[in-house]
């Protein structure tokens, strides 16, 4: 399951493109350290001999969803806030809750982690070949064509929401 | 079944379709067209009348084609409980003693009907009244032709509603003296009959308790039952009452004959029938003389069963019977009646004495036993006394024909105390109203036993009875002289009558310019003597012993449906045949002999006294008569010591009791009171503070709760993702708490 | 010495945290909206890293599925952040709370 090596590389700039993107003040910047983010996480599927996902990881993620957003972006103009950003004490409260429960969730998973049976022992990986779009794909429209059929109709439902409400908004124009 | 039975409850159909007819429309056809409405009326009540007789009539070879066996026709069920085995149906007994009764009250009534078309001829109530002739029919029918007590109960409180709104028919006209006469008599008649029905619902209900059932046939085999096992005590129904049996048969004999004293006038409750002749005297001569004041009679001897096991069973211990004392009453009355009939001057008041007199002679023959001649006299009677009566109205009308021809020519000669029922002012009425005049001769000579008239046979029936029996009980010598004078105040006070009515000078103008009346009034007059001749042919006696074709019809009529026993030695009762009656040559002499003397004696004491209207009567000289029989002493006694002490609790009751008590003490201040303190607690204590506080209680912390709870909800993204987080959190560290702790 | 699937479970674990902090603590819609799609990353990356350590594809379907749903959630949440900018001039979260109490 990967060079360690290569996993920790991986793993850091993962890490360091969420944190970035996170942070960035800019809008535009935040898009862009994701991509980075996503790119990584391709590369972390091709090493997990996945290379049909990384490859659908690249176009729709990296690739359409966040040109979407980058234009969503840029066509609003809202790469930074306006407003004071000061937060209230209401606020502050939030964030604090959010940063402990956030640190708990950290600290939880990794107790369980190191207790676990086995911790850090390898347990035996099955080989696996790199996994070929062509048998992915049977089991897709074999086992998992009913799903398959309803994200068709979700991506439908998807499609004519968008319509209307642009059209709502046209019309509004219009008069 | 002769198919002929089904047609028994027609004879109660017609009656109500006539009451229907004369008491929703009837009155708008008299008021309409007085003379077309008047026949319609009229008539159409007398053809109901007629056809329910032409019904019985076919009742009557219906029993002949049956061969005299009773039958019961069942209409419906009234009252059933099953669990306690009661079941007391609408029925009727189609047998010879009821349809014998049912010929009566068809055929006497029919008669009537037709004589109120002409008597009542211009009253403005035309159609009221022969409503209620017609409803009075109904419940004399249902009173005879009922199965079972209550259904005669039913029947015997319907006449005598009938009764109450007849005699109170004319209930505005006052009297002389501006009370109001009429009214008073109506209610004389329902309060004293009240006394009689009383006891006769007691006697249904202990009949009921001892026997179980009201139904004739069943109390009576019930009884005989009882009576032959010799059983002592009796358990009443549904309780664990024990009775001697022979204290439950004679209180319920007794009960029954007080209730036919109060319903045919027997002492001590014979005063209402004197004061119902303020009604129609059509009316007074159906329900107050031929028909409805005999249901007393009809009670006994229906009930002939168990005044004949009391008698058995008085002769078994020695004491007294209910039967004797049913004879004594009626023989006391007999005589009673007939003394006061010597001092009363109105001619219906003398009639109706004589009623009461002649239903004691019922009641005594009842009494003693001889139930065929206590039925025989009663359709004798019902024939003469209703020919009285209709004459005697007859007599009235031309009084008052006269009077006012009288009071036509002399102006301003208008109150002169002038009574057209005062005999006092008649006399020699012989010439100007001769078919009354005959018709009346023949209805009085029957009532006063002269042969060959009705009342002859029926009254000779009872004395030889009486007579007959006098070695077996020495009570039945009383009874005989108690009758045999009675029978000759009979004679004498009709004599008395017809003396003073039709024979010498009129003694007031009206009674001069008296004529006769129409012949739909003298028609009935004619067929009711004819009738009054001949019917003592229903139950000729055999005379010496020989029997004719004829004789005792009646006898072996009533013999299906009256019992007789005999006790015999071992205590058994044995079912005897009626001894049939023979002509007793002595006795019929010496009542003959008796009534001819004194209806001469009559003739001669009032030959040509009084002579005028304000003259005394001869008899007054007789010590004792006038001073203790013309002051009906009954009535005295009650007018003066029971009326007063009534009405003064009546008042204390009314007044005190009821008003200042009941209504201004309890229901004002306690009961009335106490709820508005009550109210007033309910609404201003315990509704506004206690209910509403606590509905407006719950209120208040459900928007003191809503209004924490809603701060929570900000509308603000962020503050439901973080508790999509907490839960996500809470949850993550839930299923990883066994590696966590480790 | 390998990666075990230990190590992507708890990169998984991290990248999920910044993004579930992201979305608690950003105002801006849109980053908020990218932070989701972090978060959805991170889920993703576990599926394939037990589908290759259980040797079982199906774990690899399913990311098929929620890059799909990903897809149009993106496509309706921008729509509508596009209709909320147009109508508030603004696509600060903190100014929206119509569904205050």
């Amino acid at each position: 399951m990967g060079d360690p090596l290569v996993f920790g590389i991986l793993a850091i700039v993962a890490i360091v493109a969420a944190l970035m993107m996170v942070t960035s003040r800019n809008a535009v910047h935040s898009a862009l350290w994701l991509v980075l983010n996503f790119a990584t996480i391709a590369v972390f599927y091709v090493v997990l001999n996945a290379p049909f996902i990384a490859m659908v990881q690249i176009t729709v993620y990296a690739g359409a969803i966040m040109v979407l957003f980058l234009f969503v972006i840029m066509l609003l103009g809202a790469e930074q806030l306006r407003g004071t950003g000061v937060s209230s004490r209401g606020e502050r409260f939030h964030q604090a809750v959010a940063a402990l429960l956030g640190v708990m969730l950290i600290t939880a998973v990794t107790l369980a982690l190191m207790n676990r049976e086995g911790a850090g022992g390898g347990t035996a990986v099955p080989t696996m070949p790199i996994t070929s779009p062509q048998e992915l794909g049977l089991i897709l429209f074999e086992t998992y064509v009913f799903p398959f059929e309803v994200t068709g109709v979700l991506l439908l439902a998807a499609i004519i929401g968008v319509a209307i409400f642009t059209l709502r908004k046209k019309r509004g124009t219009a008069v | 079944m002769n198919e002929l039975f089904n047609l028994a409850p027609l004879i109660l159909v017609f009656p109500i379709i006539g009451v229907l007819f004369n008491g929703l429309v009837g009155r708008r056809f008299v008021d309409h067209d007085r003379k077309t409405g008047e026949r319609w009326s009229g008539w159409f009540a007398t053809i109901m009348a007629l056809s329910a007789f032409v019904v019985v009539v076919l009742l009557n070879l219906a029993l002949h084609a049956n061969h005299f066996h009773a039958e019961t026709v069942m209409l419906w069920d009234w009252i059933v409980i099953p669990g306690q085995g009661l079941s007391i149906p609408w029925a009727m007994q189609i047998d010879t003693l009821s349809v014998a009764m049912m010929l009566v009250v068809t055929g006497v009534g029919s008669i009537i009907h037709i004589y109120s078309i002409g008597y009542m001829h211009g009253d403005p109530d035309y159609s009221r009244y022969f409503a209620y002739l017609n409803l009075f029919l109904f419940f004399m029918l249902i009173l005879v032709a009922g199965n079972n007590y209550l259904v005669l109960f039913v029947g015997w409180e319907g006449v005598g509603l009938c009764s109450y709104l007849l005699i109170g028919f004319w209930h505005e006209r006052l009297a002389k003296d501006g009370t109001m006469k009429n009214a008073n008599a109506a209610r004389k008649a329902m309060i004293a009959n009240r006394v009689g029905d009383a006891a006769m619902i007691l006697g249904i209900i202990l009949t009921f308790w001892v026997f179980g059932s009201v139904e004739f046939n069943h109390v009576f085999e019930e009884a005989i039952h009882i009576f032959e096992s010799h059983e002592e005590m009796v358990t009443l129904v549904s309780t664990n009452i024990e009775m001697a049996f022979s204290t439950a048969l004679f209180a319920i004999t007794v009960l029954f004959l007080i209730a036919a004293t109060g319903k045919s006038a027997q002492l001590v409750l014979h005063v209402w029938l004197p004061d119902a002749m303020a009604g129609p005297t059509p009316a007074s001569s159906l329900i107050h003389a031929a028909t409805m004041v005999t249901s007393g009679i009809y009670l006994i001897v229906r009930s002939n069963v168990l005044y004949e096991l009391s008698r058995a069973l008085s002769v078994h211990s020695g004491t007294i019977s209910s039967s004797d004392i049913v004879a004594l009453v009626g023989a006391s009355t007999a005589l009673y009646a007939g003394l006061i009939a010597f001092t009363q001057y109105d001619i219906k008041k003398v009639l109706a004495y004589s009623t009461v007199s002649q239903l004691g002679f019922m009641i005594a023959a009842a009494g003693m036993g001889a139930y065929v001649a206590a039925m025989f006299h009663l359709i004798t009677h019902a024939f003469f006394k209703a020919l009285l009566f209709m004459g005697a109205g007859s007599v009235i009308h031309g009084m008052e024909h006269g009077h006012h021809e009288v009071a036509h020519g002399h102006h301003g000669h208008d109150d002169d105390g002038f009574d057209p029922q005062d005999m006092r002012y008649m006399g020699g009425l012989r010439k100007l109203m001769p078919v009354t005049f005959w018709t009346y001769l023949v209805g009085a000579l029957a009532l006063a036993g002269i042969f060959p008239f009705a009342g002859f046979w029926s009254k000779d029936e009872i004395l030889a009875h009486a007579n007959a029996n006098q070695g077996e009980y020495g009570l039945f010598l009383v009874l005989f002289i108690l009758l045999a004078l009675a029978a000759v105040c009979t004679a004498f006070y009709m004599g008395r009558q017809l003396r003073m009515v039709f024979w010498g000078q009129p003694r007031h103008e009206a009674a001069r310019h008296a004529h006769e009346s129409s012949p739909i009034m003298t028609f009935p007059l004619v067929l009711l003597a004819v009738f009054g001749t001949v019917a003592g042919l229903f139950n000729l006696p055999k005379v010496l012993t020989l029997e004719f074709g004829w004789s005792l019809t009646l006898e072996h009529w009533l013999e299906h449906s009256i019992q007789t026993f005999e006790l015999m030695e071992e205590g058994i009762l044995a079912h005897v045949p009626h001894t049939p009656t023979s002509l007793i040559v002595e006795v019929a002499a010496l009542s003959l002999g008796l009534a001819l003397v004194s209806m001469g004696l009559a003739f001669y004491v009032y030959r040509d006294k009084p002579k005028t209207a304000a003259d005394p009567d001869p008899t007054q000289k007789i010590p004792g008569l006038w001073s203790v029989f013309g002051r009906l002493p009954i009535d005295s006694f009650y007018m003066k010591l029971l009326v007063p002490w009534f009405n003064r609790f009546s008042a204390w009751l009314g007044f005190k009791f009821e008003w200042s008590f009941w209504h201004d003490f309890f229901h004002e201040r306690v009961i009335r009171d106490t709820f508005v303190w009550f109210a007033d607690l309910s609404a201003n204590v315990l509704d506004a503070q206690g209910v509403d506080g606590i509905v407006n209680g719950l209120g208040s912390v459900t928007r003191w709760l809503a209004d924490g709870i809603r701060v929570s909800q900000t509308g603000y993204a962020r503050t439901y993702a973080l508790s999509v987080f907490l839960g996500t959190v809470v949850l993550l560290i839930y299923f990883l708490w066994p590696y966590v702790m480790r | 010495m390998t990666a075990t699937i230990d190590w992507y479970v708890a990169l998984s674990a991290i990248l999920f945290t910044i993004g579930a902090l992201g979305v608690l603590l950003r105002r801006s819609a849109i980053i908020v909206f990218m932070c989701i799609e972090l978060m959805l990353n991170s889920a993703n990356l576990l599926f394939v890293a037990f589908a290759r350590s259980l040797g079982d594809l199906h774990g690899q379907v399913l990311v098929f599925f929620v890059i799909v749903v990903a897809a149009a959630e993106v496509a309706v949440g921008l729509a509508l952040i596009v209709t909320i900018f147009r109508t508030k001039r603004s696509i600060n979260i903190d100014e929206i709370n119509l569904l205050k109490g």
